[in-house]
């Protein structure tokens, strides 16, 4: 537990408290989108459903902005730096350090519900009960479990720019096409059935449904669930691989 | 003196490539080892074996009596691996800090910074200090567990020679307290203080396995200069001469045996001016060495 602790503490100073960019990217865009989409690039009364739908969008943005552009370069850092292959060599080895970065991340995603919840109430006049708040955190956090993963499986990617290029490449159209910046339906008609397969659209649609008090659909469970499945089984095999490879360790 | 590592027969390839070839070794408590050799020699990667990041292809292994990567081998070793941690946001103080905690006795952190002059800089960020300073930030974090055994793969590069200093004496503390070390090193006269024994690496064999005083013994050369009008072919045949050169009156002679070749040039002293007589360095025994071995 000590170990834990100490972990969560060198990686809150490092990820949160000096890392603006990671906060920026994380929380504040999404909140800016938020307020853009909802109070400045619109005309006459926006419906409820709206606001609390694109609220639910973009936490699930935040998330995955913060997993694809926080967590995959944060492993890749560690990995080039030789942090991970250090930890492999103690006694403890890496499970404590995967493990705050994942709970952090967390963490980031629960505050930019905070935030994002609170613009909501402040300025869109949002009405949950505590329950639904309670819930959509739950969700959240589980819906964030795939983009983390995919966070995991781009940070085996070898050098920074290249990352940065291949997490823009994911990020942004998967977001387009399952929804989260504007409604599916404005979608071409051969995109959508792609874009509903996207793990960020079974999340989005899970945590739509719990604000909304719409019905849940048991696919968008059972998504979320196979992509968490499927995300685990290749990146806990990659990163295996990887430690075995003793990447950033040999130099003969 | 028990043993604390003990290899038969290891070897290690990648691919096609044969890094470590049918190595014996035996390390004993308390030794302390200079591992030598060429960049490409297979040092790092007999480390990584030792470590446990990368298994033996064929050979027999054990580290404290265990395979390698043990969770006591991981206990017990410190390991000042080539590369330094520049890790984004990170202060000295919080490394050592977060890595005291992954080990049942280590040493304080606040204590070690200290001890080995880290204080000016212990709450900056590791990515604005220099190469010399991260390299005493990575040796300390090898000291952080309390070792009984430390790897110390090119611990000196990038310090500063004062900084230099400060580690061969830490080094020189540390062999007091009986720990055993393996260092790497391109550099001879830097381990020849410190090290019991010399293991040359050579095409991933040990091509030599000794003392200091034995390796000198063995392959150390005397040079011989002095000016003379005598030909240079005068000197070729002499006792002990391996190599002659001139450059106009000046002769230079090296020898295997320098008592056997003095006894021959006596006859000749009296033609012989400015005589000078010296080993050679433990550079160009490396030098020696390594290309002797290639040959």
């Amino acid at each position: 537990m000590n170990t834990l602790i100490a972990q969560l503490k060198f990686d809150g100073r490092r990820l949160i408290l000096r890392n603006f960019s990671f906060q920026f990217f994380s929380i504040l865009m999404p909140a800016g989108f938020y307020l853009l989409f909802t109070k400045v690039m619109v005309s006459g009364t926006v419906p409820m459903r709206f606001n609390l739908q694109y609220m639910a969008s973009m936490i699930v943005y935040s998330g995955t902005i913060s997993a694809l552009f926080g967590i995959a370069q944060i492993l890749m850092h560690d990995r080039e730096q030789g942090l991970l292959q250090w930890l492999q060599l103690t006694p403890t080895g890496v499970k404590t350090y995967y493990l705050s970065i994942g709970l952090w991340s967390m963490v980031m995603n629960a505050l930019a519900i905070v935030i994002l919840g609170g613009l909501a109430v402040v300025f869109n006049h949002v009405s949950l009960t505590a329950g639904q708040w309670l819930t959509i955190v739950c969700v959240a956090l589980i819906g964030q479990l795939p983009t983390m993963l995919i966070g995991v499986l781009v940070s085996f990617i070898n050098g920074a720019e290249t990352l940065s290029v291949v997490s823009n490449l994911i990020t942004f159209p998967m977001a387009i096409i399952s929804g989260l910046w504007w409604p599916m339906a404005m979608l071409p008609s051969w995109l959508q059935p792609i874009g509903k397969l996207m793990p960020t659209y079974f999340v989005n649609n899970w945590l739509g449904a719990v604000a909304t008090h719409a019905t849940l659909n048991a696919t968008t469970v059972i998504g979320v669930v196979a992509w968490i499945g499927l995300l685990t089984i290749i990146a806990v095999g990659g990163t295996r691989q990887l430690l075995k490879r003793g990447d950033g360790v040999v130099k003969a | 003196m028990a043993t604390i590592i003990q290899a038969e027969q290891l070897s290690f390839s990648y691919g096609q490539h044969q890094v470590l070839n049918q190595l014996d070794l035996t390390i004993k408590t308390g030794e302390i080892i200079g591992l030598i050799g060429e960049n490409g020699a297979g040092k790092t990667t007999l480390l990584n074996l030792l470590l446990g990041t990368r298994p033996a292809d064929s050979g027999a292994l054990t580290v404290f009596g265990q395979a390698p990567g043990s969770l006591i081998a991981k206990q017990k070793i410190g390991s000042m691996l080539q590369g330094d941690m520049a890790i984004r946001g990170v202060t000295v103080t919080d490394l050592l800090t977060m890595a005291a905690t992954r080990y049942p006795a280590p040493l304080s952190a606040a204590k070690l910074i200290t001890d080995l002059d880290l204080t000016a800089f212990a709450q900056q960020q590791l990515t604005a200090l220099s190469g010399g300073q991260l390299r005493r930030v990575t040796f300390a974090l090898a000291l952080i567990s309390n070792p009984d055994l430390l790897f110390l793969d090119e611990p000196t590069v990038g310090m500063d020679t004062n900084a230099q200093q400060a580690f061969w004496q830490r080094i020189q503390a540390l062999k007091a307290q009986g720990k055993t070390m393996i260092i790497t090193s391109h550099y001879l006269p830097e381990i020849e203080q410190v090290a019991d024994r010399i293991l040359l690496l050579q095409d991933g064999r040990f091509v030599f396995q000794g003392t200091f005083a034995a390796l000198q013994q063995r392959y150390q050369q005397v040079v011989m200069t002095f000016q003379t009008t005598l030909p240079v072919t005068t000197f070729d045949h002499l006792a002990g001469v391996t190599a002659v050169t001139s450059r106009h009156q000046a002769i230079k002679i090296s020898s295997e045996d320098g008592d056997a070749t003095l006894q021959a040039l006596v006859p000749y002293l009296a033609q012989l001016q400015q005589v000078t007589i010296n080993r050679e360095s433990l550079s160009a025994i490396f030098v020696q060495l390594t290309k002797g071995a290639k040959a």
